[in-house]
């Protein structure tokens, strides 16, 4: 066979490999948005269809009044927003100070706050949920906030270390050279500089919490303060029907799902290489 | 910028300071360090020495507790639903982690090909990854229904079944549905991660072993897998101790059925200690998880803390 048709061929079964990984990768994805569109006898019409014969968008605010989804998104955004910024923070603050200083301790303490990585939530919850009970923390957003935040620190630790090794010191030495104080190098010298690494950490976080559902569901208790993934046990039911409302289910999917989107997009390039910067060097 | 006068007139070099640091405790040093360091310990050693306490306990929602000794650990290993619980965490563990590098990695080797529509691909890719672990198991669980449902509808549009698959309701085929969900779920994030692994290797020594006549396979055999290894034990590492904990994908699928066919450590453990309020007993099966999780997280660490000081 001529070379080149053999690297042709070879092209074309790797995009044909490609296109085979992508749709299975995106075939549920679609199913839920295309379910979510179905009007409800549809939903349950056999044999099931690939697209919506009457598109209808009736399920969406079916489901929004029944999730006080509002309510329930300000929540969200206010737990997860709140944790991942204060993990960030926190998590920036100590890698600083473990890749620029040196202090009695500092390989225990850091080993410490590494090893936690490998405690299972599920370990820490039931001494959580006793304690928050006895301090009246429960089904409270500051809660939810300080442990999503503590759930958060290792990764904003271990990604910015890794970002403030690559930042070489002379920057810092500059600034103290200049006459800045600890707290100005750091605020207006460093995490300038870090911003992007930062809102990374923040990002991956963030979504992290919005996805969270252990924590959100055994430490919350009332309506007005769960979170949007804890609504995905609560299935809107329909007056009159006794079936699976799979269209009211996919479209709640749809409404969890859809605010991440722009988020995704947006940050696509920088997420993946954050990914890759705090995993692969941390 | 204000420049605060103490500094301003005592001007020191950059090493004098360091070094005064250096030479003892430094409270700037702690005062940045110990607030992260404050908060994730009062949230993860705090606890876990509330269990261990707990474990050698009775208490429960009624009960403030005594002392009983080892009298839960002697129940958890005669507790059948707690040892068929920890085999299918284990098989379950083994089974997706394995797939997920296998998978992934082949995945990050077709994405290297400079293929066009990267963008797409990586948006696409990225999906499965940015839902809900709750929300991906509700998505498949209506793929999975079962009379009529869209995964059966295919399969019997394509000839290759007579009759409906029982998704979710067989034993073993339920098994298996939560594995593929979590493997659908979690491939791409492997993926990731094995390109910039792959990215990082040197260019030169594939190259070599190209002009030496290594076929392709022999190259990735050879020359790519060995440099790739600390790449494949941090994955295993990290996902391991991830999917050891399972909790959401299989409330979602199956809560734990049909009867305890599907039920991970972290089912279990919430069954006993939260439904049931036996926070003595659901601490000692807590315990039981952290060991998988510590063993599974030690293990590989220690192989890749090895395989980077070896050099590759």
């Amino acid at each position: 066979m001529h070379p080149i048709l053999q690297q042709r061929l070879g092209r074309s079964a790797q995009y044909g490999m490609l296109l085979i990984v992508l749709v299975m990768l995106a075939f549920p994805i679609y199913y839920m948005v295309i379910t979510s569109l179905k009007p409800p006898g549809e939903a349950y019409r056999l044999p099931p269809t690939l697209w919506p014969l009457n598109p209808t968008v009736d399920g969406y605010p079916f489901v929004m009044r029944a999730w006080n989804y509002l309510r329930t998104l300000l929540n969200t955004v206010l737990v997860a927003g709140g944790a991942a910024a204060g993990a960030t923070l926190l998590g920036g603050l100590a890698a600083y100070g473990f890749s620029r200083m040196t202090f009695v301790g500092k390989s225990a303490l850091y080993s410490a706050l590494v090893a936690t990585v490998a405690i299972p939530g599920m370990v820490t919850l039931g001494p959580v949920f006793i304690a928050y009970n006895e301090l009246g923390l429960l089904d409270t957003h500051i809660g939810l906030i300080l442990i999503f935040m503590s759930d958060g620190i290792p990764f904003a630790f271990l990604t910015l270390f890794a970002y403030f090794r690559s930042i070489p010191r002379e920057l810092d030495e500059a600034a103290w050279i200049d006459g800045a104080g600890l707290f100005s190098t750091l605020f207006r010298i460093i995490f300038p500089i870090a911003m992007p690494a930062f809102a990374v950490t923040f990002l991956l976080l963030f979504i992290a919490g919005w996805n969270e559902f252990l924590y959100a569901f055994t430490l919350t208790v009332t309506p007005e303060t769960r979170l949007l993934t804890v609504r995905l046990f609560e299935i809107p039911v329909r007056a009159d029907a006794n079936t699976t409302p799979y269209d009211l289910i996919a479209a709640g999917g749809v409404l969890i799902l859809l605010p991440l989107i722009p988020l995704l997009v947006r940050v696509q390039k920088q997420l993946v290489q954050g990914i890759l910067a705090g995993a692969v060097k941390g | 910028m204000t420049i605060s006068p103490d500094v301003a007139t005592t001007p020191q070099s950059f090493g004098v300071r360091l070094r005064a640091m250096a030479s003892g405790p430094n409270s700037f040093a702690y005062l940045i360090i110990l607030p992260a360091i404050v908060l994730r310990l009062t949230y993860s050693i705090v606890p876990l020495v509330q269990t261990v306490w707990m474990s050698f306990t009775n208490r429960s929602i009624t009960n403030p507790g005594q002392f009983i000794g080892l009298a839960n650990y002697e129940f958890l290993i005669r507790d059948e639903r707690l040892i068929g619980s920890l085999a299918f965490t284990l098989i379950y563990t083994f089974v997706s982690v394995a797939l997920e590098v296998v998978l992934g990695l082949m995945l990050a080797l077709l994405l290297m090909q400079n293929l066009r529509g990267r963008w797409l691909s990586n948006f696409i890719m990225l999906l499965p990854w940015v839902m809900a672990p709750l929300l991906a198991a509700t998505v498949w669980k209506i793929m999975f229904y079962e009379d009529g449902g869209i995964l059966n509808a295919i399969l019997r549009d394509l000839g290759m079944i007579e009759s409906p698959i029982r998704w979710l309701s067989d034993a073993n085929t339920a098994r298996v549905s939560v594995i593929v969900v979590t493997v659908w779920k979690n491939v791409s994030w492997c993926a990731l991660i094995f390109m910039a692994g792959l990215a990082a290797l040197p260019r030169e020594l594939i190259e070599a072993a190209e002009v030496d006549g290594a076929n392709i396979l022999q190259r990735f055999w050879f020359v790519t897998l060995p440099m790739l290894m600390p790449t494949v034990y941090l994955i295993v590492m990290l996902r391991g101790m991830a999917e050891v904990q399972t909790f959401e994908q299989i409330n979602g699928l199956t809560r734990g059925g049909p009867g305890t066919a599907t039920e991970t450590l972290a089912v279990y453990a919430y069954a006993r200690f939260f439904q049931e309020l036996r926070y003595g007993y659901g601490s000692a099966i807590n315990l039981l998880l952290l060991l998988c999780s510590v063993t599974i997280g030690g293990f590989f660490a220690w192989r890749l803390y090895r395989a980077n000081r070896s050099g590759l």
